[in-house]
């Protein structure tokens, strides 16, 4: 009895504060999507109003949709980049060591200094993008001004960012296999592809659900690199839901109808996360 | 006993030091200033924030954070009556916001005092609800307008135009800034006839602003009807576009930062540029272009105005030290304070300060910024506005990757600013 009493004790400060960070403010949020929130006025419980209003607001949608093939395709690629990586430097190398540390590099980075550079390199005038595009066709390409290309460059940002980020958990992870089962297949002849996919993959495959899972959630919440390259535009094309509960919140100031956006950003982000969690394990 | 006699030691030198810091500390007020970070608050933070401790003996502390993290923090503060901050520095567009929801102290109550040095369309801004034009929806329009801040620095949009293109006097229509654009121009060179700003939003807005408004167009009519989809509007937006071939390839993604470096490098002839730029055009490390480029009232079609964009101060409704406050607001508008400032370089809100001799003599492009600034007019007076303008600015862009479409694009921009105007109560009709 002693005994349980000091652990609650002893656990009490962290679940407390656990408790005040965390569960508090997403009750609040909660509890805010239910209600007409403008500044100054008290705040009037609405039920589902807000939410009824998200169904027809087709600019919501079409955010959740570019937010979807945002997370969707930085993560797929990155996942494949990252574990090609892991693959290619999971062997010790002269200057293994460096060139492991150097390819982190882009992770380090803020995220807003990493948009500002991006932006530089983007530039229709002077960037770099648009030189060696003008170098090779003759024109040059305002990248970040173009509905087809924005999508596609800020994913490319992303990518840059990121994807040591997958190298890294999925290096540790290949390096943590037990050598048994790789040195069986060797002795009985098998191949290298034969290796990695009856071997490798389904050995890694809880390591690859966790690294995908976290970058993927990361993914669906992007925010600054899109504020800084473009601010959701040219029109709506990189418009994420992010950056549209932001402006619905602090520049708009409807929390009611922002706080909406949210709740059901995280409804999507959970049912993402038990399809793909389903996904894995379905796949054992 | 060597242990116990060191701990014994520590412990009293620990104490001694912590009375010692404590008997240190400044005792006199502290005045918090939060507030965005904008080079034209340099002058202000750098000179006479000390110049305010040193004669008042009130302390000052300058918090800031980037645009859209300080509006966080002061609708935090604000509506959570925290008592953070003790002034509010804001952009103009937030006193509608601010002083609607009552985050902002009554300055009129407090007992600040205007005069007649003050310029009018700067210190209007401070005013809630507005002394002129339309009323939010639930604002009695018999209230009396109260003065809830002050201009802190004034700005506003100028015309920043080559003199070695144009010549000593400035393009005085938008059809010289077009003839211009159209003979001069050399792409190849890249030598540009405009630049402007096509970020969706507040920044394509902010340019067009001015035009919609010269070409006699307006955003909002009786009842807040929507009129950014009439004909003048219309005709504003076309020759706007018209401009698109005589500016630097991928406008539609320029902010002011790249719109004034295109002009500081030497690459365009003509902007309309927030004033905040006026300095750096002579700064030969940041400027290619020293002493060549003129400043003017932005040209005129129909009509001739200029968009105002002021920094403004206000006391936070919860601030700790509201009388310090107000002290600093009074002084700093004092006229004979405003004159030095103006000649330090910063940009006032008083008459007498530009009108000093010497001040115009260090800062060329004060008679032009009066000038902007009597016909100067600001973004209309609700604390919606940002909405509207982020719907009209995003197809403002639209319009801008069409190289055309101008009527489609307003009338789009129309439908959906008049269903949410409505939505958020306003008659809209």
């Amino acid at each position: 009895m002693r005994t349980k009493c000091l652990a609650w004790t002893l656990i009490a400060p962290t679940a407390l504060f656990v408790l005040a960070m965390t569960v508090l403010p997403l009750g609040y949020s909660l509890v805010t999507s239910f209600e007409e929130f403008r500044l100054g006025r008290p705040p009037v419980f609405t039920g589902l109003q807000n939410f009824h209003k998200l169904l027809q607001d087709t600019n919501f949608h079409s955010s959740l949709v570019t937010t979807l093939i945002f997370s969707v395709v930085a993560t797929g690629v990155e996942f494949v980049l990252g574990l090609a990586l892991a693959l290619l430097l999971k062997e010790e190398f002269p200057f293994h060591g460096v060139i492991r540390s150097s390819l982190i590099i882009p992770m380090v980075i803020a995220p807003v200094v990493v948009g500002i550079i991006w932006r530089l390199l983007y530039n229709a005038d002077v960037g770099l993008f648009s030189f060696v595009m003008q170098a090779l066709t003759g024109e040059s390409v305002s990248v970040l001004s173009s509905t087809v290309l924005a999508l596609p460059a800020l994913i490319l940002v992303d990518i840059w960012e990121w994807t040591p980020f997958m190298f890294l958990i999925l290096l540790a992870g290949i390096q943590s296999l037990p050598q048994e089962p790789f040195e069986a297949a060797r002795v009985d002849g098998a191949s290298s592809w034969n290796v990695f996919v009856h071997l490798t993959l389904p050995m890694l495959r809880p390591v690859i659900l966790v690294a995908v899972l976290i970058r993927a959630l990361d993914a669906f919440t992007v925010f600054d690199q899109v504020f800084v390259l473009t601010q959701g535009g040219p029109g709506t094309a990189t418009e994420v839901a992010t950056l549209m509960i932001y402006k619905t919140a602090f520049r708009f100031s409807q929390f009611g109808y922002g706080a909406a956006m949210a709740v059901a950003l995280g409804v999507l982000v959970a049912c993402f996360s038990t399809a793909v969690t389903r996904a894995f394990r379905g796949s054992v | 006993m060597i242990r116990r006699q060191f701990l014994r030691d520590s412990l009293g030198a620990a104490t001694a030091t912590a009375l010692a810091g404590c008997g240190n500390k400044d005792q006199r007020v502290q005045l918090t200033f939060g507030s965005y970070a904008d080079p034209g608050l340099d002058i202000l933070k750098d000179e006479f924030l000390p110049e305010f401790e040193k004669t008042t003996g009130i302390g000052t502390e300058w918090v800031e954070a980037d645009f859209s993290g300080w509006l966080q923090k002061a609708l935090n503060d604000g509506e959570t009556k925290a008592g953070a901050f003790d002034i509010y520095v804001m952009d103009d567009l937030w006193v509608p916001r601010f002083a609607g929801a009552r985050y902002l102290a009554n300055l009129d109550e407090l007992g600040f005092q205007t005069d007649e040095d003050f310029l009018t369309p700067a210190l209007d801004l401070g005013y809630w609800p507005p002394k002129t034009g339309l009323r939010q929806p639930g604002i009695d329009p018999k209230a009396k307008p109260i003065l809830y801040s002050l201009p802190l620095v004034s700005d506003v949009q100028l015309l920043f135009y080559r003199r070695d293109i144009f010549g000593d006097s400035p393009p005085s229509t938008w059809d010289d800034i077009s003839r211009v654009a159209r003979q001069k121009s050399n792409p190849a060179k890249r030598q540009y006839g405009w630049v402007t700003r096509g970020v969706k939003g507040n920044p394509i807005m902010n340019s067009f602003f001015v035009l919609l408004h010269d070409f006699g167009g307006t955003e909002f009519g009786e009842n807040w009807k929507v009129t950014f989809n009439s004909p003048q509007a219309v005709e504003a937006l076309e020759f706007y576009l018209s401009l698109l071939p005589y500016e630097p390839e991928g406008i539609a993604e320029f902010d002011s930062d790249q719109e004034g470096e295109t002009l500081l490098q030497g690459n365009a002839f003509a902007a309309t540029i927030w004033t905040g730029w006026c300095r750096q055009t002579d700064d030969p490390i940041r400027s290619r272009v020293v002493n060549k480029i003129g400043f003017a009232v932005p040209p005129r079609k129909v009509n001739r105005v200029a968009k105002l964009g002021l920094f403004m101060a206000g006391i936070a409704a919860a601030a700790p030290h509201k009388t310090e406050a107000l002290e600093f607001l009074k002084w700093f508008s004092r006229s004979d304070i405003q004159i030095r400032f103006a000649r330090a370089g910063g940009i006032p809100f008083k008459m007498s300060a530009f009108k000093d001799q010497e001040a115009r003599r260090s800062s060329r492009w004060l008679d032009a910024i009066l000038g902007a600034m009597t016909l100067g007019i600001p973004s209309p007076r609700t604390s919606d506005w940002s909405k509207v303008e982020d719907i009209l600015g995003t197809e403002l862009n639209r319009a801008l990757l069409d190289k055309g479409n101008a009527r489609q694009h307003l009338d789009a921009a129309a439908a959906e600013a008049t269903a949410f105007l409505k939505s958020a109560g306003y008659h809209a009709d």
